[in-house]
């Protein structure tokens, strides 16, 4: 059944519509504001909610005569993470009231945050290459926003700096990536295909070998990854993450567990039925195992509760990687069902985070302790998204950590992958050691003694429950009866990213298999490291101490620092007011790219220099401008050296009388003739030769030598391309001038009645010129006065 | 800047002379060389001469016959609101003569000419709609150009 076009574009419009609209809604509901947006979402939620079960694509024409269309692609796995974030969405602005109460600035926090919403449902349903860009950036925008809420905070400033310039870097990759893509999407599926991905999807077997045949599999493979792996925060470019818990905690529930970080991980599984082989298999199981396992270790090491919740969210988005990486239906499996459970659990854990730094006024992990006699309803709420994130049975996050370890064990049953094939499963369940950890860690937070130095803690309010209490009702439905979400989503969204079809089953194992042992493993490692966990603590950081390149943080540091230096040394030498400092970088610019643009496309080919057959009257004209050429470079006084270049310039302008444009000699000659006049005009004004250091001599000479071999060569490679006789064009001028035009003079026909268009544009030109210099003039005297 | 009697003398001669050529240039530029642009350079040189031979204020002092304030910024110059004038007109013009034909339902900047015969003193006179486009040319260009010339100058 085909999806509704108006709903899907209602859905996906709303919340943009409501961003704008933020303004007045704030000043009508002040801090209730969060409720409209919960409407929004809600909305938006049962929207989708309605095209559950439909699949394909819908497009709504725009310039039709362009082949331009908004298009949307519906399906199981684009409508899962959709809804995700609309139904997180309306939770965090149930949540948001209450927790943001008395804070500034709130219509843009809102404003962001439904923009936000409305970008990632945006890359969730798009189908056009350029639209998931743009949603794709749109998110990242959003996010900076969000993340730098707290304007006055340097932190926060920093982190936002950081997320942007991460996520906005990796999505260019992203972006060269889907170029690639859809240049050879043209070839295989069609034209009016290039950047429709609902049809690569269709022809995924036929994108994948054309792929390969043009060479591009593994570059679009990289690009695509780098993109992916910027924007879910994957080992080395993780540390982004934990820095946005800048953000206010609402905030960071949506970004860091629900939708924002998981848009690339969404994307891998998106991309999973194209480009899915053994290349796919050592570049995403490897990235995503690695990020799992260092960011679980560094999670261990965090202090702050939300710090630990965001390095936990960078590894969980490694393990989703690491199944989408894995080449069996398991993979796709583990990363459909981990992304809703971690949604799920992650989110909860981030609002009891917020309650508990609301109501303790600490999140510091080592002040804080004992809280389930002050914060019993959160307690229970912790207990069963916290065993969830470790990772115990019966808890929802054991399922699809059970099938990531399935997935690990079957990798070398498909690919020969020689030593990974025992190395992928013994590192999965290494980091999964540490899962455990910080989880059984973040739990303690409500057990065991209560420290001395922490006051009193208030009972959070209802509103501020109520969102965390739903959160976990559904982790808990999920973890008693996993089948039934397989059921009602998980099934398609499989179905859509996984290659082979397979019925899914989840549940409690109830016979030995490799999984249920190395989740045993897993468990009893954990626990049995528990009572270490200070002195593995202090360990990691220790460590991290001592070796500071050890931290990505140092890495972008160190980058950005250079780059700060680096940037004021090239504007020093660039932009230094000197207007022949100007010129030389301008004129050596062009002619470096206009050099290399040739040699590019193979223009500078070795041209024979036929004979010089000029005739003698063009000879004779071009010998004297030659040596007045050289008379203004040697002239020792500005007069002699206008009046010598002027001898340059009518000798151009007879050469091309000799070559019968008289109109053209007509221009050059008035032209020159302005100039020349000009030039006496402000001569006066210009000082008297002054002595010039060896140095800038040389630069000069350097300078006009590689402007005139630039200008040799264009001439050179351009007139070699003009085509012989008369052109079509050309003909049709010729014919037509008079009886058209009714003009003989071609050249101004040509320029008053067949382009007139292009003259209207050069006399916008001039007159802009004008004005700019008025402009120019008026401001430098205003400013004077004064 | 001090200039020479010959200077001078020369330019009275030669000013109106260049002037002349450039409308005849302007006129005849759909069938011979020539056209708005050439015209309109060749009138901005004319001005040239004179502002090189006369000095910048010579126009309005000499010619118009009214009293120059030193102090006055460039841009509020009368002349130079004039000139500014020209090229304001001149796209006027040039961007309405391409609406008229949309009038008879032709496609903008559509151009057409009518051709008279056995008119008195030039027999044969060909008027083509494209002159009043180039008209327009010829302002921007000549507007423009001593805009800027003399608001340079004058600094």
């Amino acid at each position: 059944m085909p999806p509704e076009l108006s709903v899907v574009l209602a859905a996906v419009g709303l919340p943009f519509a409501a961003a704008v609209c933020t303004p007045v809604l704030y000043r009508l509901l002040g801090e209730r504001t969060g409720y409209a947006g919960v409407a929004v979402a809600l909305a938006s939620f049962l929207l989708l909610a309605t095209q559950y079960g439909t699949e394909g694509a819908v497009a709504l024409e725009w310039i039709p005569s362009l082949d331009v269309a908004l298009q949307f692609y519906v399906d199981g796995w684009g409508l899962l993470f959709a809804m995700l974030a609309c139904g997180i969405g309306t939770l965090i602005f149930l949540y948001s009231p209450a927790y943001m109460h008395g804070e500034s600035h709130l219509p843009r926090f809102y404003a962001a945050l439904l923009a936000f919403m409305g970008s990632i449902i945006g890359v969730a349903l798009a189908a056009d290459l350029i639209a998931i860009f743009l949603f794709w950036e749109l998110t990242s925008l959003a996010s900076f926003v969000l993340i730098g809420h707290y304007t006055a905070d340097d932190s926060s400033q920093y982190a936002a700096r950081m997320a942007m310039f991460i996520t906005v870097g990796g999505g260019l990759f992203l972006l060269v990536g889907l170029l690639l893509l859809s240049v050879v999407a043209g070839d295989v599926v069609g034209p009016d295909a290039a950047f429709n991905l609902a049809a690569m999807l269709e022809n995924a077997d036929a994108m994948a070998e054309g792929l390969r045949e043009q060479g591009l599999f593994l570059p679009v493979l990289g690009l695509l990854a780098i993109g992916a792996g910027t924007k879910s925060a994957q080992v080395p470019l993780h540390f982004w993450l934990p820095n946005a818990m800048a953000a206010p905690t609402p905030v960071s529930a949506f970004l860091h567990s629900a939708t924002m970080v998981k848009v690339g991980v969404y994307f891998v599984g998106r991309m999973r039925p194209i480009l899915v082989g053994e290349e796919w298999l050592f570049l995403f199981a490897t990235l995503g195992l690695t990020t799992m396992t260092v960011c679980a270790i560094m999670a261990v090491a965090a202090t702050d509760i939300k710090e630990l919740l965001a390095y936990s969210t960078a590894s969980h988005l490694g393990l989703m990687v690491a199944g989408f990486g894995f080449t069996s239906v398991y993979g796709a499996e583990t990363g459909v069902f981990h992304l809703l459970n971690h949604a799920l659990f992650k989110a909860t854990l981030f609002l009891v985070a917020g309650i508990v730094a609301h109501e303790a006024g600490t999140r510091n992990i080592h002040s804080l302790g004992g809280l389930r006699r002050d914060l019993p309803i959160t307690a229970l709420i912790t207990v069963v998204v916290a065993l969830s994130m470790a990772g115990i049975p019966p808890f929802n996050g054991f399922y699809s950590k059970e099938l990531l370890f399935e997935a690990a064990v079957e990798a070398s049953h498909y690919h020969d992958i020689g030593a990974l094939g025992w190395l992928y499963p013994a590192v999965a369940v290494f980091g999964s050691i540490f899962t455990v950890l910080y989880s059984l860690r973040f739990l303690a937070l409500f057990f065991g003694d209560r420290p001395e130095e922490l006051g009193h803690v208030h009972r959070p309010s209802t509103t501020l429950l109520v969102s965390p209490a739903v959160l976990a009702i559904l982790a808990a439905v999920v973890s008693i009866r996993p089948q039934l979400a397989v059921d009602v989503i998980v099934q398609s969204g499989v179905d859509a990213t996984a290659l082979e079809t397979h019925e899914m089953h989840a549940g409690l194992p109830t016979s030995y298999s490799t999984p249920v042992g190395m989740s045993a493993v897993t468990i009893a490692l954990g626990l049995a490291a528990y009572p270490f966990y200070d002195r593995i603590h202090r360990g990691i950081r220790t460590v991290l101490r001592t070796t500071p390149p050890v931290a990505a943080n140092w890495w972008y540091d160190a980058v950005i620092g250079n780059l700060t230096g680096a940037g004021a040394w090239v504007g020093d030498r660039i932009h230094n007011g000197l207007l022949r400092t100007y010129a030389t970088w301008t004129l050596l610019g062009t002619c470096g790219l206009a050099l290399v643009g040739f040699a590019a496309a193979g223009a500078i080919a070795p041209t024979e220099l036929v004979g010089v057959d000029a005739p003698p009257a063009v000879a004779l004209v071009l010998l004297v401008a030659v040596v007045a050429g050289l008379a203004v470079v040697l002239s020792t006084s500005h007069i002699a050296g206008i009046l010598t270049l002027s001898i340059l310039g009518f000798m151009v302008a007879i050469f091309y009388i000799l070559a019968s444009a008289p109109d053209l000699a007509l221009t050059q000659l008035v032209v020159e003739t302005l100039i020349l006049l000009i030039f006496l005009l402000v001569v006066e004004e210009i000082p008297e030769y002054y002595e010039v250091e060896l140095g800038k001599y040389a630069r000069d000479a350097v300078v006009s030598l590689a402007v005139g071999a630039t200008a040799f060569v264009t001439v050179l490679v351009t007139t070699d391309a003009r085509p012989e006789g008369r052109t079509e064009i050309a003909r049709f001028y010729t014919e037509n001038a008079v009886p058209e035009g009714g003009g003989t003079n071609i050249v101004n026909v040509i320029l008053v009645d067949f382009r007139g268009f292009d003259t209207m544009g050069e006399l916008v030109v001039v007159a802009m010129a004008a004005i700019s210099i008025l402009t120019l003039i008026v401001m430098r005297s205003g400013g004077g006065d004064e | 800047m001090t200039t020479s009697v010959v200077m001078r003398t020369t330019a009275r001669v030669i000013v109106p002379i260049i002037l002349v050529v450039a409308i005849s240039l302007f006129v005849e530029g759909h069938n011979l060389p020539g056209g708005g642009f050439i015209g309109g350079v060749l009138t901005t040189t004319a001005f040239a001469v004179i502002y090189l031979a006369f000095g910048l204020d010579f126009l309005e002092r000499g010619v118009l016959g009214r009293d120059v304030d030193s102090g006055k910024e460039p841009s509020r110059d009368r002349v130079v609101v004039a000139y500014r004038r020209v090229f304001e007109y001149g796209l006027a013009i040039a961007v309405l003569s391409g609406l008229v034909p949309l009038l008879f339902g032709l496609p903008f900047l559509s151009q057409t000419y009518v051709i008279f015969e056995h008119v008195p003193v030039y027999g044969h006179l060909e008027i083509a709609s494209a002159l009043a486009f180039d008209f327009g040319v010829y302002c921007v260009v000549v507007g423009g150009l001593l805009t800027i010339l003399s608001v340079v100058g004058a600094e």
